[in-house]
């Protein structure tokens, strides 16, 4: 609940693309409230497009605040940066942390808001996945 | 007991992104479990503390919701969405 003083599950935004991380961090806090740690983990670390394990592990760190971080990634070779990074981390972060299946920009906001009502870790990796089914009114 | 209220939303955008989240986040705030139905739509009741599932009832400006809730705090918490509905769902409204 978030009139508990209990820490909030974190959000990492992992993409290839610097701007598109920072723009969805940017977009989901919009949504979600400032309580909620989102971190963008965008780019090579030499700033092209790409993405860097070493990155997204700090990013995690970061966004962890005891409660656990649900990382949301864009495309294939993120989601396998994230797995690397799991690996750097401390065991106990590591341990709460999930990555999503789910898309980016609908997961990191549906995410986002569900982390700021309290959701624990499993409902907000869920909510995560299942953002691949949000309805949008395209009539 | 359940406690419900049959509210319009007269915003401009329906419950969609961030009246949606002002939405599910004020329902949070509540321990009552708390659902809410389009009853113009026809859709629901689903969890009003998920933003998925309130985006799946397709709240449009001018729908008509019902909402319900069950617990300990259901009265302060059909007020609550009451006064939210009142006001079109602002986005800057206090959390607490």
């Amino acid at each position: 609940m978030a009139d508990a003083p209990e820490p909030l599950v974190g959000i990492v935004v992992a993409s290839h693309s610097a701007k598109i991380a920072e723009g969805v961090v940017e977009l989901a806090g919009q949504m979600a409230g400032p309580e909620v740690r989102l971190i963008a983990a965008g780019g090579a670390i030499d700033g092209t497009l790409g993405t860097d394990a070493g990155k997204i592990a700090e990013a995690i760190a970061r966004a962890d605040a005891g409660a656990g971080v649900v990382v949301v990634a864009d495309l294939g070779s993120a989601v396998l940066s994230a797995k690397l990074a799991l690996d750097m981390l401390e065991p106990q972060i590591a341990a709460r942390t999930r990555l999503s299946g789910g898309p980016l920009v609908e997961g990191a906001v549906i995410a986002a808001v569900q982390a700021s009502i309290g959701d624990d870790v499993a409902a907000v990796v869920a909510a995560a996945e299942e953002a691949a089914h949000m309805p949008k009114d395209v009539s | 007991m359940t406690q419900s209220a049959e509210l319009e939303v007269r915003n401009d955008v329906g419950l969609h992104a961030r009246p949606a989240a002002t939405f599910v986040k004020t329902a949070a705030r509540f321990k009552a479990a708390i659902t809410i139905s389009n009853l113009t739509a026809g859709k629901g009741p689903v969890n009003a503390k998920s933003l998925l599932a309130v985006l799946g009832c397709g709240v449009a400006s001018g729908h008509r919701i019902m909402v319900s809730a069950e617990g300990e705090d259901e009265e302060a918490a059909i007020a609550a969405m009451r006064t939210l509905a009142d006001r079109g769902f602002p986005t800057d409204m206090p959390q607490n």
